[in-house]
């Protein structure tokens, strides 16, 4: 599973610092390496929350790019992965209100893209297709809610952590990543 | 304590909130009464079917989302791009290669244009020099903000200068402007090495020249 691999949420990293100094300095070969230890992660918080691969890529792309070249202002009161996810997210944000994004999202419960009225005769294909039901719902949810709970749930990032990169307490990340479970279980339930 | 609003919140026939149950199943938290909930249908019944609705949100974020090996590639392209082109000019020697900073360029081509009479050279925010499509950015200004206004575009050994100057009033001020070129062109060669393949002036002002005494 590659998420062991990645770097710990809520620990500092004495490599990643050393890093982060380096690349400061502009050494291209240091953020190549904070590159490689945060790009999975990055892009699967991109992907859950404007959908397309390409706009996801595109959208980690420029939020490195950014942390690139304003890295002479971050101050390490924060943590790079932070800090990097926060730009992504308000990068993100943009997209998503560029394209006033609209997920068409299964109004027939009978149609194709619902969840199987029968779940004892769930085969392969009937598990992908809940899963594209709920990558469909997760489009559907509020940012507010969506940001939180993908950067919890996909993102594996905990409640503090989730709290400073959207910039709010604990407690409100916890609030809102709940309310955006809720909001999903509903939406999977009317699909069904 | 339970993120749900306690107004809202469901609540079961044995009192258990359906908050509390769905935090258990996708936090995988512990119950709040392991012994209770053994024993009730109902928080039983309700697990299973919350288990059964958030079963495919946990198998998709178990994928294995991993990024497109083309992105690191693309980033570290464009990082590449930048620092070539707008952070150092670069003189390639057989024997190795020079890197002059572009704020050490601003700062040639800023005291050879005042070295020409009549100009001062004026204080202000340059222009920086970005690609179609980019917005500017600090980092991108060759120096930093408030220092005089030269602004130096970078490619390899060939450097383009933009500069702002203020003249004396009553000289002309076509004829000044291509003396700052001529001067920032041979002081850049004779300082740094570097071509320059273009020079901008931009005459921002005029200063009075002071009374002479009769």
């Amino acid at each position: 599973m590659t998420r062991e691999a990645e770097p710990a949420a809520d620990h500092t990293n004495p490599m990643e610092e050393h890093w982060v100094a380096l690349a400061a300095q502009g050494n291209e070969d240091a953020f190549a390496s904070l590159v490689r230890a945060h790009q999975d992660r990055l892009y699967r918080v991109a992907l859950r929350l404007v959908g397309h691969p390409a706009d996801a890529q595109e959208a980690v792309q420029e939020s490195l790019l950014q942390a690139w070249q304003h890295l002479d202002g971050f101050r390490g009161d924060a943590k790079f992965s932070t800090w990097v996810t926060r730009i992504l997210i308000n990068r993100c944000h943009n997209v998503l209100r560029a394209r006033k994004l609209t997920v068409p999202l299964p109004d027939d419960p009978g149609s194709d893209r619902g969840l199987p009225q029968a779940p004892a005769t769930e085969d392969l294909a009937v598990r992908a297709q809940r899963r594209d039901a709920v990558r469909a719902a997760v489009l559907s949810l509020p940012f507010d809610q969506r940001a939180p709970l993908v950067l919890t749930v996909f993102g594996g990032y905990t409640h503090a952590e989730t709290g400073r990169i959207l910039g709010i307490s604990e407690t409100a990340a916890k609030v809102r990543a709940h309310r955006g479970r809720k909001t999903l279980l509903s939406r999977l339930q009317e699909w069904r | 304590m339970s993120p749900s609003n306690r107004a809202d919140d469901d609540r079961l026939p044995c009192g258990v909130g359906v908050d509390d149950l769905l935090t258990q199943v996708a936090e995988h938290a512990h119950p709040r009464d392991p012994a209770h909930q053994r024993s009730c249908p109902h928080c039983r019944a309700a697990l299973a079917a919350l288990a059964d609705l958030w079963a495919p949100v946990t198998e998709l974020a178990a994928e294995d989302v991993r990024a497109p090996a083309s992105l690191l590639q693309e980033v570290m392209a464009q990082i590449r791009e930048l620092s070539r082109n707008a952070w150092h000019a670069v003189l390639t020697d057989p024997t190795g290669q020079t890197r002059i900073a572009a704020r050490v360029v601003g700062a040639v081509a800023r005291l050879a244009a005042e070295s020409v009479p009549h100009v001062s050279v004026a204080l202000g925010n340059g222009r920086p020099e970005t690609r179609a499509g980019q917005s500017p950015s600090p980092t991108e200004i060759a120096g930093a903000a408030g220092e005089p206004a030269t602004d130096v575009g970078v490619a390899g050994s060939h450097v383009i200068i933009d500069v702002q100057i203020a003249v004396d009033y009553g000289v002309p001020i076509a004829h000044v402007a291509q003396a700052v070129r001529s001067r920032i062109i041979e002081h850049l060669v004779a300082h740094t090495g570097l071509t320059t393949s273009e020079v901008n002036v931009i005459v921002i002002d005029v200063l009075a020249s002071p009374p002479t005494e009769t």
